[in-house]
């Protein structure tokens, strides 16, 4: 059950972060609430006081920025799974966003809050990571950009400061050949594991790879090794079986309800196979 | 008079839809007392430990707190230790808690967050004592025995004879049928069939949680729950507070859901001590992780062998199987001998072996889920079946064929003869399954059969009002829990006294105002509560005819009643105009009374059941073969119902069990360690949804009037969670897969498909037990 | 500013319910479904898992679904809600009420004002769901009774009919 709180809703990103360094400990940044809420009635953490980020304007827009798409992070998933914009540049987001959870928590839920709870077993984030995304937190003090990399640092846990808030998601828009692909495997209401493939083809060959895990480990990890065996390699059967086996190897999962270490390294190899494969048929930006 | 009457075999809207889809359907949540308060449930952390101090002044002190429950609140109490079968189980934790989520104290406070900002002001310490959290450790020479059994009393509702516990074990049951030629029947088999297997706890997960608002009017208590068996739970509750049964009132609103996991007694009696206690009434509310450690099905250690000749005769079946009871007994004996019951299987064998015991464990105490008994054991004894079939060259439906036992024939020693024409009905399950077609590759087909015994104790009776105004009302007390036994039985009562359903309400279950009913469950509504209601309904029938014939002075013999109306030819009158002529006013009743109950000194366990529940079920499946995840194509149910009262909710019932089996079969699990649920949430406890659904499914009914209720009618709605399970065993094994443990969740099916299959693990004849039993010189 | 546990601090809201204006207060703690139910007398939506699996809390805020166990009363200001006691009109059932009601798709009743209102929501934003996408969506909300195939059933009555009678 909920304890008592109050609720304020500041109209800039600044007057939040004020908030929230006033109140320190006993306040959090509140938006759809899908995750925080669930935690404070479950008596795991109790916060007196509430920042209502839905009440600074703007913070739920998506566009185009130069050679970014910026979302907001206060857009939902449902907000994400329907956008227009959002399904011509990257079908496989939107895809994604539409295949979080169920529709009410889509209909509340933010792609903000879900990255900032750091759930390990996150959809969104794994993406992010493979396409390359950075985030932009601010304060009263300014901005800062990191990359997604950079923000993941533990189960629940991220770079983000208590008085900071997180003002936006660029994905850096990507040519026409690049190919991308999420696969996951949910057995529970959270997905067991993740993998998110980013190809840069040229001429038949890989240019680049970029490959990301989730849910099985404690933040989502780039397969660097599996990438390294992708690069300047034909799209082959071979090569991508290669591939997902050090996927496989290189992830180090922990047994749990979800499933064995060895199952879960298994998942991540025939996921990562499975992404190979699919990316090749998507292209980044075309409507699918 | 142009209305329909609705009776047997139709398929009545349901008589409760209208409020359930408008939102005025009322369960024990929705209902509100004056005064009333919010109770909440301290609950052990530990699943074995002393409590050594337990202080909750500061709870007390919290502004609108108005009581705290603890052990020494019931002390007054001349047995304060409840439960149907053994009375094991104290009301909250007196010194000792047995299970994680014991209750050990409860507060009620006017709101609920008080209440919970109260649990947590109260102070308990505890002191471990050893862990004896799964069957091996709790079987164990030398285990700590979590109850000094010599204390324990047999509940009121036993029903399975003397039996006393005895170390960890709360129940023995066994089933012998030549015996003496068991071992070398064994040794005679040109094939011998044998393993070990497990299967799991899984919680019963009925929507609305188990609900109870307890209201003390001086010496008498009423109680609004969301309980099953409204007239067991007054019984116990008049039995722990020193009452007689007729000052205790049970009501029951609608139930959503049930399961079993709301059958005898449950929140029932803390809810009404902590209202004692606060001299107000209290509703307590479960959360579903609260649910979870409620109840349970129990899981299981199994062995297994099965000898055949080479042709695929079936010789002899030996079992020996562990039931995980939990802390404390609830249903666990009863389980214990339906396992028993099921796991020969329907065969014909010479020689049968069956030991079962339900053991004591540190882990939340199992109760009755749906098709308990049969749906532990089905899959075993089927799997066995088809191994003796693939190394016999049979096919899987012939050596059934060969082997089912025909009607009439004996199903357990003593024990009623089978009722159901088995090899029809699997014959039907064929044509349902396309069972000769060929199949696509890397599709596997399964059939299982098996018997549930159903019906419990047979007591049940009925009121019929037919009033003035030609309305009716059905006075039962089965408790509706979605399965539509009010819609059912308004259309047998509806079927003899010519009234539209609509014109018949069935109020719920009120021990003040509805009469006996001994359970809902065990598939016995339709046959038992049914049976009552219509003989309740022949009775105003009776009464009707010889109301006309005296008005028209006639012989009751050239009456009939048709459409509302007592008929003499073309002549007619109807109720009311009857009533009018008879009583001389726009007023009187009639009441008709039925009841049934077993012949003189019987329902005993042992020379029932009431009647054979039929499990039969078929499916189609594919694997993933790179994630091991299986993919059930196709599902096929076969409800043997003797008379089929209505076609519609029995095909609803079996497919929502069957969806319950392919949950129980493929991902449901409980996953403890060390005593403590680890996955007691619905985020980590799938439920099956719309995505887990199979591609096809196909309800079949076979009516072959056999049964022993009105029309040849008998009880349907469990067998589907028996034999779709074991059904979708069958087909993995169809396709070389060939598990031991359940549920056949990915990880494991991948794992069976790296190693070889079938890699049987030998019997050893543990009969440490059988010896212990001689040594106390009792026989069973 | 810390305010003692005694003094709550209420915010004034404005709401239309079932089409029907409110105007009350609220504590910021308090839970959509509570004031649904225990302010309002609307006790249709119901409390089961409580944390937003089960889809038997569900109500509409401006149409769109939310689990209102996990919703604050807060959020619904200036909102419209809909709850299944909002359904149909002039003490006549929603086609798809009566769908359920003839198909058979209610059993324990539980699961049912959360599902009606979750179908309701998805067929306003899109009439003419395929089998696929009807079972995909309605993935978030569970039924232990029924098995879901009458369900879908009356959800395809429901739009049959209402084609029919636009056509």
């Amino acid at each position: 059950m909920l304890r008592e709180f109050q609720i304020h809703q500041p109209d800039t990103v600044e007057a939040a972060s004020t908030l929230l360094a006033e109140y320190g400990l006993e306040a959090a940044p509140y938006a759809g609430g899908t995750e925080l809420l669930l935690i404070m009635k479950e008596g795991l953490v109790q916060y007196r006081h509430l920042v209502d980020l839905k009440t600074i304007p703007g913070l739920n827009d998506l566009g185009l920025e130069g050679e970014a798409l910026v979302i907001g992070p206060l857009a939902t998933h449902r907000q994400l799974e329907r956008s227009t914009l959002l399904r011509q540049h990257l079908p496989v987001l939107a895809e994604l966003e539409a295949g979080i959870a169920n529709a009410r928590v889509r209909a509340a839920g933010t792609l903000g809050g879900n990255l900032c709870f750091a759930e390990p077993h996150s959809d969104p984030a794994t993406f992010l990571m493979a396409w390359g995304a950075s985030l932009v937190l601010g304060s009263a003090a300014g901005r800062r950009e990191l990359p997604v990399e950079d923000f993941f640092l533990d189960v629940l846990q991220t770079a983000r400061e208590p008085e900071e808030i997180l003002t936006a998601v660029r994905l850096p828009l990507r040519p026409t050949t690049v190919r991308c692909s999420y696969q996951r495997f949910r057995l529970h209401e959270r997905p067991t594991a993740t993998v998110a493939a980013v190809l840069e083809l040229q001429d038949g060959v890989i240019a680049s790879a970029r490959l990301a895990l989730g849910g099985v480990s404690p933040v989502p990890r780039r397969a660097s090794e599996a990438e390294a065996v992708l690069r300047d390699q034909p799209l082959d059967e071979e090569v991508f079986a290669a591939a997902a086996a050090e996927a496989g190897r290189a992830a180090d999962p922990v047994s749990d309800i979800y499933g064995s270490a060895e199952y879960k390294r298994h998942l991540v190899a025939v996921l990562t196979r499975r992404a190979l494969e699919a990316a090749v048929d998507h292209p980044a930006g075309e409507i699918v | 008079m142009t209305e329909q009457t609705v009776g047997v075999g139709a398929n009545a809207t349901r008589v409760d839809a209208e409020e359930k889809v408008n939102g005025k359907a009322r369960f024990a949540g929705d209902l509100v007392l004056p005064g009333m308060l919010h109770g909440k449930v301290l609950r052990s952390p530990l699943p074995h430990a002393r409590i050594t101090r337990i202080d909750t002044a500061q709870a007390q002190a919290l502004t609108g707190v108005v009581a705290v429950l603890t052990g020494q609140d019931i002390q007054d109490l001349s047995s304060p230790r409840y439960g149907h079968a053994i009375k094991d189980r104290p009301i909250v934790a007196v010194d000792v808690v047995r299970f994680a989520g014991e209750p050990v104290a409860a507060v009620a406070a006017v709101d609920g967050a008080t209440a919970d900002e109260a649990l947590g002001l109260i102070e308990v310490e505890y002191s471990d004592l050893p862990l004896v959290d799964t069957l091996d450790k709790a079987l164990a020479d030398g285990a700590p025995r979590l109850h000094e059994v010599e204390s324990l009393q047999l509940g009121l509702f036993h029903g399975l004879g003397g039996f006393q516990p005895y170390d960890n074990i709360c129940y023995y049951h066994k089933i012998r049928q030549a015996d003496d030629g068991l071992e070398p029947a064994f040794e005679r088999a040109a094939i011998v069939v044998q393993g070990e297997y497990t299967f799991p706890a899984v919680y019963q997960y009925a929507m609305e949680t188990h609900t109870v608002i307890a209201a003390w009017e001086g010496k008498s208590l009423n109680v609004w729950a969301s309980c099953q068996h409204p007239y067991l739970v007054r019984a116990e509750l008049a039995d722990l507070f020193d009452l007689r049964p007729s000052q205790v009132r049970v009501i029951v609103p609608y139930l959503g859901g049930g399961f079993g996991s709301k059958s005898y007694t449950k929140m029932e009696p803390i809810t009404a001590a902590l209202a004692r206690k606060a001299g107000r009434p209290v509703r307590i509310a479960n959360r579903v992780d609260e649910s979870m450690v409620t109840t349970r099905r129990h899981n299981m250690k199994c062995r297994m062998r099965t000898g055949a000749t080479a042709e695929g005769r079936l010789v002899a079946r030996e079992v020996m199987f562990w039931l995980d009871t939990g802390a404390y007994a609830d249903n666990g004996p009863r389980v214990v001998a339906t396992a028993a019951d099921a796991a020969p299987g329907p065969y014909r064998w010479e020689h049968v072996w069956v030991d079962g015991w339900g053991v004591y464990t540190n882990r939340p105490p199992a109760g009755s889920y749906r098709a308990f008994g049969a749906a532990h054991l089905q899959w075993i004894g089927e799997s066995q079946v088809d191994e003796v079939a693939r190394r016999a060259g049979l096919d899987r439906l012939v050596i059934r064929e060969q082997n089912l036992l025909r009607p009439g024939e004996q199903v357990r020693p003593g024990g009623k003869p089978l009722d159901a024409d088995l090899v029809s009905d699997v014959r039907k399950l064929a044509a349902a399954l396309d069972w000769g077609s060929p199949k696509p590759p890397g599709v596997g087909r399964g059939v299982s059969v098996g018997l549930l015994a159903a019906g419990a104790h047979p007591v049940s009776s009925a009121v019929v009002r037919l009033e003035a105004d030609g309305t009716a009302a059905l006075l039962v007390s089965s408790t509706e829990m979605g399965q539509g036994v009010r819609t059912v039985l308004s259309q047998l009562v509806s079927q003899e006294i010519a009234l539209p359903i609509d014109r018949i309400r069935v109020p719920g279950g009120d021990t003040w105002m509805t009469p006996y009913d001994r359970s809902t469950g065990a598939s016995r509504s339709t046959t038992i509560a049914g049976m009552a209601a219509h003989r309740a309904a022949l009775d105003v029938r009776d009464q009707l005819l010889h109301m006309a014939g005296q008005v028209w002075n006639v012989s009751p013999n050239h009456l009939s009643l048709r459409a509302a109306a007592v008929w003499k030819g073309e002549e007619f009158l109807p109720y009311p105009e009857l009533f009018k002529r008879y009583f001389g006013l726009a007023g009187g009743e009639i009441v008709g009374t039925g009841r049934v109950q077993p012949e003189l000194g019987e329902g005993s366990y042992a020379a029932g059941p009431y009647f054979w529940e039929v499990c039969l079920g078929g499916a189609e499946v594919e694997v993933d073969a790179d994630t091991g995840r299986v993919h059930v194509r196709r599902l096929v149910s076969v409800a043997d119902v003797g008379q089929a009262v209505n076609p519609r909710l029995i095909e609803a019932q079996e497919m929502g069990a069957t969806l319950q089996g392919l949950g129980n079969a493929l991902f449901e699990e409980m996953i403890f360690s060390d005593g403590q649920l680890l996955n007691g949430t619905l985020l980590d406890y799938h439920i099956p949804t719309t995505e887990d659904m199979p591609d096809a499914f196909d309800s079949v009914l076979a009516e072959n009037e056999d049964g022993p209720g009105p029309y040849g009618l008998k009880g349907v709605g469990e067998g589907a969670l028996a034999a779709v399970p074991a059904a979708i065993a069958n087909a993995l094994a169809d396709l070389g897969i060939h598990l031991t443990e359940m549920p056949f969740t990915p990880e494991r099916v991948w794992r069976a498909m790296q190693r070889d299959p079938m890699n049987a693990i030998p019997l050893t004849p543990d009969r440490r037990h059988h010896k212990r039993m001689n040594q106390h010189g009792r026989e069973y | 500013m810390l305010r003692g546990a005694d003094e709550r601090m209420r915010i004034p809201i404005r709401l239309s319910v079932n089409g029907q204006n409110v105007e009350t207060l609220i504590e910021p703690r308090e839970l959509l479904l509570d004031f649904l139910r225990d302010r309002l007398g609307l006790l249709g939506a119901k409390r089961s898992c409580d944390m937003q699996v089960c889809g038997t809390c569900t109500v509409l805020v401006g149409g769109v679904p939310v689990s209102a166990c996990c919703t604050l009363a807060y959020e619904a200001r200036d909102q419209e809600i809909t709850t299944v006691e909002g359904l149909g009109g002039d003490g006549k059932l929603h086609a798809l009420q009566r769908a359920f009601v003839a198909h058979a798709a209610v059993q324990c009743g539980f699961c049912t004002p959360g599902m009606l209102l979750s179908i309701v929501a998805l067929l306003e934003q899109n009439p003419h769901p395929d089998r696929e996408e009807l079972r995909r969506y309605l993935s978030g909300n569970l039924c232990r009774c029924t098995g879901y195939w009458n369900i879908l059933e009356a959800v395809e009555a429901a739009m049959r009919e209402s084609e029919a009678e636009a056509g």
